[in-house]
């Protein structure tokens, strides 16, 4: 993918906010394995990360259980 | 058990590609992938609910270091709608069924090769996010939705 200065192009970028686009351009400038080691971490979710296995017969059971067990700040529940 | 590193996307890509599962990167594990910057737990994966297919799932897991009991095996291999193994090396979410989206062949259709990854599309990866609906999701779209017009004029 050829790297060029996002401004210069208004018509395809117009829209996406300056902070952003200068954010994917960045991001698109470097190797995948290095977008791997900045975009996956790890921290502990309670109780949702409190069980090696779980598994559901449907999403909407999934949702469900995920809003009547999770803390709301980890941000599963449905808007 | 510390954060998903790309050695263990590979070994997914390779073990899976032994065994013949048919699967696709998801949600913005598979938005990373194409290129979103951002950052997440989980590695999901939508994965094709057959027969076949959830025997092949049950065989590369252990390659993968997830040890299943005989009763999870069945349960991945029945293909529940959502499996969520965090008993081997790093969180994996197996998706038989998101929201939003119609059937795996449609995604399939659609995917994008990333690497050797396949990968959904951005449209199917924001279809699924904006039909769960949860709070994450919602405050994450804005920006997910610029970057699908970003990746898109870019191609």
């Amino acid at each position: 993918m050829p790297i060029q200065d996002p401004r210069q192009d208004s018509k395809l970028f117009g829209a996406i906010p300056p902070e952003w686009l200068e954010e994917f351009e960045a991001a698109a400038r470097r190797p995948l394995k290095t977008r791997f080691r900045y975009a996956f971490i790890k921290t502990y979710r309670p109780v949702l990360d409190d069980s090696p296995f779980r598994a559901f017969d449907s999403m909407e059971g999934y949702r469900r259980w995920c809003e009547e067990n999770l803390p709301d700040w980890l941000g599963y529940g449905r808007v | 058990m510390g954060a998903f590193e790309y050695r263990q996307a590979e070994e997914i890509r390779d073990a899976f590609s032994r065994h013949g599962v048919r699967y696709l990167f998801i949600g913005k594990s598979g938005a990373i992938l194409l290129g979103f910057p951002d950052t997440t737990q989980d590695a999901d994966l939508f994965v094709e609910r057959s027969l076949e297919n959830g025997e092949a799932l049950v065989a590369a897991l252990p390659d993968l270091g997830f040890d299943l009991t005989p009763q999870q095996a069945q349960e991945v291999r029945a293909g529940k709608d959502f499996v969520q193994l965090k008993n081997g090396p790093f969180d994996l979410d197996l998706v038989f069924a998101p929201d939003g989206i119609e059937t795996f062949a449609d995604a399939w259709n659609r995917r994008v090769e990333v690497e050797g990854f396949p990968v959904c599309h951005p449209d199917d990866i924001i279809a699924s996010k904006e039909a769960t609906n949860r709070l994450k999701d919602r405050e994450s779209l804005p920006r997910l939705r610029s970057f699908r017009d970003y990746w898109k004029a870019r191609r």
